[in-house]
């Protein structure tokens, strides 16, 4: 008896749409989410084997009114397909293929002893060079 | 507490070698200063031996076909020897040979070399340094009196600014890029500069392999590079896009 008047508070909860604050006065705001896996194609990774990544797509229907707009969201990487043919290749399976973050270009403004960077001219460098001794040796 | 900047036990050195600038940075509290002369000296003998604008280095003689690969200093066929693996290793994107027929192993030479002078030091007891050759540099010890070596990670579109810092005690750390000197890496398989990628840095334990590392990756462009160098055994790496994404393997130690 118990179980049956769960099943029906939940399915009641379902079908009620969510109603967005801002808009609820003049029309309801439907969000509808699915969670849906893809798996891409094989490819060759040069010569260590083939490679094959599943992704966990998160999909959002919003609908207010008559308008309707959706977005798609990655929430899961995985790779379960991987170069295992050589033991380099396993070696290095195991230690770094499935970890790449990935991230937005940022200015880092903490205090550095040396820079790493392509060549600039010589006396760029040089300049550059002398700017960051005399930074060190302020700090 | 402040310790005025005349007491830092510390020497540095700038020569221009190689066509880079070379600077040593020793920080140990003891005299340092013939083993600094005796790895200028080491540049200086690498340079002479392997330039290839100088008529009489080795690497000329043997594009000149007066001298044979085999018949070459150990050193030489050392550094041939260590670029045809590379070449294998990173499917031909680092390859030196030249597109006019020649061998030009200067890819190499520069990290091999400070690899290198970083023993020198070690050699002559010296813990504590850092020795960059244009920009690649090996790091040891402590920047006294901090505890570490910060080195910061040129930012590629604003050159005052650095877009990441890496610390460490023990590090080789190489960066490959097309912002300062133009397009000076190209895609040995299409013959063209890659587009769409702004710099990788390579960190891990040899300068040499890091800096070949990352001009391969590099020369591979924006979609090949960050999965290529997240499966490279005991290096990390940091790739930056033209879109201004970047990509760091699962180690890469910054902060």
């Amino acid at each position: 008896m118990r179980k049956s008047i769960t099943v029906l508070l939940s399915v009641a909860a379902l079908s009620l749409p969510i109603v967005d604050a801002t808009a609820a006065t003049r029309a309801t705001t439907k969000k509808i989410v699915v969670s849906k896996r893809f798996t891409g194609s094989v490819t060759s990774v040069d010569r260590w084997g083939n490679l094959q990544v599943t992704i966990v797509v998160r999909k959002t229907t919003t609908t207010t009114g008559t308008k309707k707009k959706v977005t798609r969201k990655i929430t899961a990487v995985s790779v379960p397909t991987y170069p295992n043919h050589t033991d380099r290749s396993i070696y290095i399976n195991q230690t770094a293929l499935p970890i790449l973050k990935s991230e937005a270009l940022r200015v880092q403004s903490a205090s550095i002893n040396m820079v790493s960077g392509a060549t600039d001219t010589s006396d760029a460098f040089a300049q550059s060079l002398q700017a960051a001794i005399l930074k060190a040796k302020k700090s | 507490m402040t310790v005025a900047v005349h007491e830092l036990p510390d020497i540095r050195r700038v020569e221009q070698i190689m066509g880079l600038p070379v600077v040593v940075d020793v920080r140990d509290d003891r005299g340092a200063d013939s083993a600094v002369d005796d790895l200028f000296d080491w540049l200086r003998w690498v340079d002479a031996t392997f330039s290839t604008f100088k008529e009489d280095s080795e690497i000329s003689r043997i594009n000149r076909g007066e001298l044979r690969r085999e018949d070459a200093h150990p050193d030489v066929r050392e550094v041939l020897e260590r670029c045809d693996r590379l070449r294998e290793e990173t499917n031909g994107y680092f390859d030196m040979r030249a597109p006019d027929g020649g061998i030009d192993p200067s890819g190499l030479v520069k990290g091999w070399a400070v690899d290198r002078a970083a023993a020198i030091l070690d050699c002559a007891g010296l813990h504590n340094y850092a020795v960059s050759a244009g920009g690649d540099m090996r790091v040891r010890g402590r920047a006294v009196p901090e505890l570490a070596w910060r080195v910061g990670i040129q930012h590629p579109l604003d050159q005052q600014q650095v877009a990441a810092v890496v610390e460490s005690t023990d590090l080789a750390i190489a960066t490959s890029g097309a912002y300062a000197r133009g397009d000076h890496v190209w895609n040995p398989h299409s013959g063209r500069a890659p587009s769409g990628i702004l710099s990788v840095t390579i960190v891990g334990p040899e300068l040499g392999t890091a800096d070949a590392y990352a001009t391969a990756a590099f020369a591979m462009g924006p979609e090949r590079a960050p999965h290529w160098t997240a499966r490279l055994a005991g290096y990390e790496a940091m790739t930056i896009l033209a879109d201004e994404t970047v990509f760091k393997t699962g180690g890469f130690p910054d902060e």
